[in-house]
C-alpha cells in the first residue's frame, strides 16, 4: 500500500480545453457540447467533488478522463498518460466505479468476481488473496463476498463494487454517482469509507455527484459543472462559507404557531401542519434556529436538509452576475 | 504485472467453467434438450439409411455418432450469445469492461470457452453412452481421438464468430436478426442437421469453404469414423482468422464508441 501523499503538488489529472461534441461536426445544427472547454488540474491524494445537475457533463468528463471517450478537442494527461490513447495502461493504475453500472458478474459471488479481476489485473494469487482480505476488513464486507450478488442490498453491493475497484490498489479512484439510490445510512457509510481510504493510502478521489452532501462529507475541493461548462472551482470550506451556508429546515406541526423572528431565517412555505424554513447559517446557527422552533412551536417532526444542487448552482450564477 | 497473458485469461475460463458445473438446474435442462434432439435426429437418419444401407457414404452407426457429436458441439454454446453480447454493447455495459487492462473480447472469449467446455464435458458422457446403446461403439477409435480436440476447436471457432457478429452492435441498434440468420447457417451450412456430403454439389462446395463447417461438421465427421486429421488443421486455421476478426471488430467498435459516444 502506498504512503499517503495528499496534495503534494504533483498532478494526477491535467485537462486543458476539453470539449466533447455529440450529434454532429463543427457547429452544425443539432450538435451539442456535452463538455465545453474544460480545464482542470487535480493533485495526487486530493479528494475532488465534480458536481452538477443531471446532464451537466459529469459522466462524459469521467469517460474522457478514463479513456472510454475521445474528446472532440483538447488535451489531457492522467498519471502522465493520454487516457484515450493509453486506456488499458491507465486502467491498470486507476479504479472506476459507475453507480449505475456493475462491474461484478451477477452470476458469480463477489469473491469469484474478485478472483477474475485479480487475474485480469495480473495480480499473483498470494497478493490477490491478501488484498481481498484487507478490503474485506476495510469495507466491512468480508461476509458479503460469498453471497450471490443478486442477494445483496444496493448498499452492500456498492461496498463490493468498491472492493472490485480497489483490488489492484489504484492511484486514482473515479466514482461516478456512487451514492445514487443508497439510503441515508448507506450513503454516510460510503462517504466515510472514501475518506478513510484516501487518508490511509493517499488514493486520489474524483467523485461526481448531484448530491450536495457528498461535497461536504467527502471532498476537500469542489468543481461545479453546468451545461458542460466549469462554473465554480474552490475549496469546500470556501464553498461552505459562501454557497452552502443555507440549510433548509422542514418542520411538521401539530398546530400552527406564532411567526418566528430570527435574523437570516425565511419562511419559504407554511400551512396548518407544516413549515419550511430557509436558514442562512452565517447569520444564525442551525442549533439556535432549532432551539427557537422547538420552544415556540408545537413540533411533531423536524429535519434539516441541504438545498438542492440546482439552488446552489443558481446562487453561483447569481454571485457571478455583475 | 508479470503474470503471463494466458494465465491471466485462464482464470476467467476456470471460474466460469466451475460456475456452470455448480448450476445443476441449467445443466439438467441442457442435457435433456441435447439427448432429446440428438435422439430424434439420429433415429430419423438411421431410418433414412436403413439397417445395412447408407446416406452419402455414412452408415446408420456413423450417422448416429455424427448427430450426437454435431449436437454436442452446438448445444454446448449459449444459443442467444449474439443477442446477449449485442445487448451489452448496445446498453453501454461494455464500457465498464473497457476500463480493464485486458482486451474486452479476450476476457469475454476466455470466460465463454470455460463455460462451454464445462457444458461440453457434461453433455459428452451421457451423449456417448446414449449413442453407444442405440447404435453400438464408435466406428473408429483413432477418429474418435481426433474428434475430441476437434470439438474444442469447434466451440472456440463458434464463439469467435458469434462475438465478431455481435460486435456489429457497435454500429447497429439490434443484432437479433443477425442471431436468427447465424443459427440457420450453422444448422445447414455448419452440418449440424445433416452431413455436408448430403448437400447438392455447389452448395456442398460452398459449405466446405465457409467457417461454419468447423463448428459442427468437422468434429462430427471425425466422430463418425473418418480419420481425416486435415480437418483439425482447417479448424485451427479458421479459429485464428475468426479470433482475429472478433478482435478487429471489437477494436474498431470501441474506437467508434470512443469517438462518437454510445
Amino acid at each position: 500500500m502506498r504512503m499517503p501523499a495528499p496534495s503534494d503538488g504533483d498532478p494526477a489529472i491535467e485537462a486543458a480545453g476539453i470539449t466533447k461534441r455529440f450529434g454532429g461536426s463543427g457547429a452544425s445544427a443539432g450538435a451539442v457540447d456535452a463538455v465545453h472547454d474544460l480545464t482542470l488540474s487535480v493533485l495526487r491524494g486530493e479528494r475532488l467533488a465534480f458536481i452538477g445537475p443531471n446532464g451537466a457533463g459529469k459522466s462524459t468528463s469521467i469517460k474522457i478522463l478514463t479513456g472510454i471517450l475521445h474528446p472532440t478537442s483538447g488535451t489531457a494527461r492522467v498519471l502522465g498518460l493520454v487516457p484515450w490513447q493509453q486506456r488499458r495502461a491507465l486502467a491498470a493504475r486507476t479504479g472506476t466505479l459507475f453507480g449505475q453500472r456493475s462491474q461484478l458478474w451477477f452470476e458469480l459471488s463477489p469473491r469469484q468476481s474478485l478472483r477474475m479481476l485479480g487475474a485480469i489485473y495480473g495480480m499473483d494469487r498470494d497478493r490477490e488473496l491478501r488484498r481481498v482480505a484487507e478490503l474485506g476488513d476495510l469495507l466491512d464486507a468480508g461476509d458479503l463476498f460469498d453471497q450471490p450478488v443478486r442477494d445483496l442490498s444496493l448498499g452492500q453491493r456498492m461496498r463490493c463494487e468498491l472492493a472490485a475497484c480497489l483490488l489492484h490498489d489504484p492511484e486514482i479512484l473515479f466514482l461516478d454517482e456512487p451514492t445514487i439510490g443508497l439510503d441515508l445510512l448507506a450513503k454516510r457509510r460510503f462517504r466515510e469509507l472514501l475518506v478513510t481510504l484516501n487518508e490511509a493510502s493517499g488514493t486520489t478521489v474524483f467523485l461526481t455527484s448531484h448530491d450536495v452532501a457528498d461535497i461536504e462529507h467527502v471532498a476537500q475541493r469542489v468543481v461545479v459543472i453546468s451545461a458542460g461548462r466549469l462554473i465554480y472551482d474552490d475549496s469546500v470550506p470556501a464553498m461552505r462559507r459562501t454557497m452552502l451556508s443555507t440549510k433548509l429546515v422542514d418542520v411538521g406541526l401539530e398546530r400552527a404557531g406564532a411567526p418566528l423572528d430570527l435574523d437570516g431565517v425565511t419562511v419559504l412555505a407554511s400551512d396548518q401542519t407544516s413549515a419550511q424554513l430557509s436558514v442562512d447559517t452565517s447569520r444564525t446557527s442551525i442549533r439556535e434556529v432549532l432551539g427557537r422552533v422547538l420552544d415556540t412551536w408545537s413540533v411533531s417532526d423536524i429535519s434539516v436538509v441541504d438545498p438542492p444542487l440546482e439552488q446552489v448552482i443558481a446562487e453561483i450564477y447569481a454571485e457571478r452576475r455583475p | 504485472m508479470s503474470v503471463p497473458l494466458l494465465r491471466r485469461l485462464a482464470v476467467p475460463a476456470d471460474v466460469s467453467g466451475r460456475r456452470v458445473l455448480a448450476s445443476r438446474d441449467g445443466l439438467v435442462v441442457a442435457l435433456l434438450f441435447y439427448l432429446l434432439v440428438s435422439g430424434i435426429l439420429s433415429a430419423l437418419w438411421r431410418a433414412a439409411a436403413g439397417e445395412h444401407g447408407d446416406v452419402a457414404g455414412y452408415s446408420a452407426v456413423a450417422l448416429t455418432w455424427y448427430v450426437f457429436t454435431a449436437e454436442a458441439a452446438t448445444c454446448a454454446i449459449n444459443v442467444r450469445m449474439i443477442e446477449e453480447v449485442g445487448d451489452d454493447i448496445g446498453s453501454g455495459a461494455v464500457a465498464v469492461e473497457m476500463l480493464r487492462p485486458l482486451p474486452v473480447v479476450a476476457v469475454r472469449l476466455a470466460a465463454e470457452v470455460g463455460r462451454c467446455s464445462a457444458r461440453l464435458g457434461i453433455l459428452l458422457l451421457p451423449g456417448a453412452t446414449f449413442a453407444w446403446i442405440v447404435a453400438g461403439p464408435p466406428p473408429s477409435t483413432a477418429a474418435t481421438a481426433l474428434a475430441l480436440p476437434a470439438l474444442v476447436l469447434a466451440v472456440a471457432a463458434n464463439l469467435c464468430l458469434q462475438h465478431a457478429l455481435a460486435g456489429a452492435a457497435f454500429w447497429l441498434r439490434d443484432t437479433r436478426a443477425m442471431w436468427f440468420l447465424y443459427q440457420k447457417l450453422v444448422f445447414i451450412l455448419g452440418g449440424m442437421l445433416l452431413p455436408l456430403e448430403v448437400l447438392p454439389g455447389v452448395l456442398r462446395d460452398v459449405a466446405m469453404a465457409l467457417p461454419f463447417m468447423t463448428m459442427a461438421y468437422a468434429p462430427a465427421r471425425l466422430a463418425s469414423g473418418h480419420v481425416e486429421p486435415w480437418l483439425l488443421l482447417v479448424q485451427a486455421g479458421w479459429l485464428v482468422v475468426l479470433a482475429a476478426g472478433a478482435g478487429a471488430v471489437f477494436s474498431a467498435g470501441q474506437r467508434r464508441l470512443q469517438v462518437v459516444g454510445g
